[in-house]
């Protein structure tokens, strides 16, 4: 049951190219993250931009993390 | 031959102004970066600040508005591990390689949330400064927007408080009317709107002041 009768393709490798797709759109929304820190820090500035900036970082690699794991693991 | 009469020394005459010298003394100051209500804050800086302007308030929504997003944050965390002992809501019906990604996708959403809470609470900010008005509005990552008005364009300015919680809380609106491009400005749910309101009325007073002795900038 989990390949696709007329196409002979297997569940769960459709199910691993729409993860990927979305993994890929949330690296580009980790990406504008970042941008808008960026941009958000140099308009205000209250002492708290550096560990603004570095969580914005972390979160991207958490995400480009994600992605890679799903392209080995699945 | 002695000296019959000295001058005493001259005293430092300084500028009459409602706001204390001694800024580390005042009530409301504060170092913490994330506070809702900054009095004479030292770290603040924006865009459009001239290099004379002396940030009077920083201010924010009331960190008890994030309260319902925080409940939901803790559910997202705790909701693979609850979920695991229902076999039929959780992930247990995947592979075991799915499950896994399952997880971690399930917790990058919920950095998301948090990300998409967190960030326009800290930016959204409105700032009095001894000339102005600014109000710092970032609606979500792809949209911000500055605006500000100068303090003698200042008409009317009004505070709201209602409520059980905003009682509580002590927090509420401050609606300033101007007469400048913006026509309203809306400080909603900040700390202390009294507070807030007596020290625009001061301002307004003093701008007014500044402008009888001729001392505008």
């Amino acid at each position: 049951m989990t390949t696709i009768p007329l196409l002979g393709i297997s569940v769960w490798l459709i199910a691993k190219i729409f993860i990927l797709f979305g993994l890929v759109i949330y690296f580009v929304f980790a990406l504008v993250v970042v941008r808008q820190v960026q941009l958000m820090t140099e308009t205000l500035a209250v002492g708290f931009e550096t560990q603004l900036k570095i969580l914005s970082y972390l979160h991207l690699a958490f995400a480009i993390l994600v992605f890679l794991a799903a392209l080995i693991v699945l | 031959m002695p000296d019959i009469f000295i001058n005493p020394p001259e005293e430092k005459k300084e500028a009459k102004t409602p706001f204390p010298r001694e800024k580390h003394k005042a009530p409301g100051h504060t170092h913490n970066p994330l506070t809702a209500y900054g009095y004479l804050p030292d770290k603040v800086n924006f865009e459009t600040r001239e290099s004379e302007e002396k940030v009077i308030l920083l201010l924010r929504q009331h960190p008890i508005t994030l309260l319902p997003k925080t409940l939901v944050t803790a559910l997202m965390i705790l909701a693979p591990s609850i979920l695991s002992i229902f076999p039929i809501l959780s992930f247990s019906r995947l592979p075991p390689n799915f499950q896994f990604i399952a997880v971690l996708i399930w917790y990058l959403a919920t950095t998301a949330f948090v990300i998409q809470s967190f960030l326009p609470w800290f930016f959204n900010v409105y700032i009095v400064t001894d000339e102005r008005v600014v109000d710092i509005d970032f609606y979500n990552l792809v949209y911000k927007e500055v605006s500000d008005a100068n303090i003698d364009k200042i008409q009317d300015v009004t505070y709201k408080m209602g409520g059980v919680v905003r009682t509580l809380f002590n927090y509420g609106d401050v609606l300033i009317q101007t007469a400048s491009e913006v026509p309203n400005f809306e400080f909603l749910a900040v700390p202390k709107p009294d507070k807030v309101a007596k020290i625009l009325q001061d301002l307004r007073i003093e701008e007014e002041q500044e402008k009888l002795e001729g001392r505008i900038r």
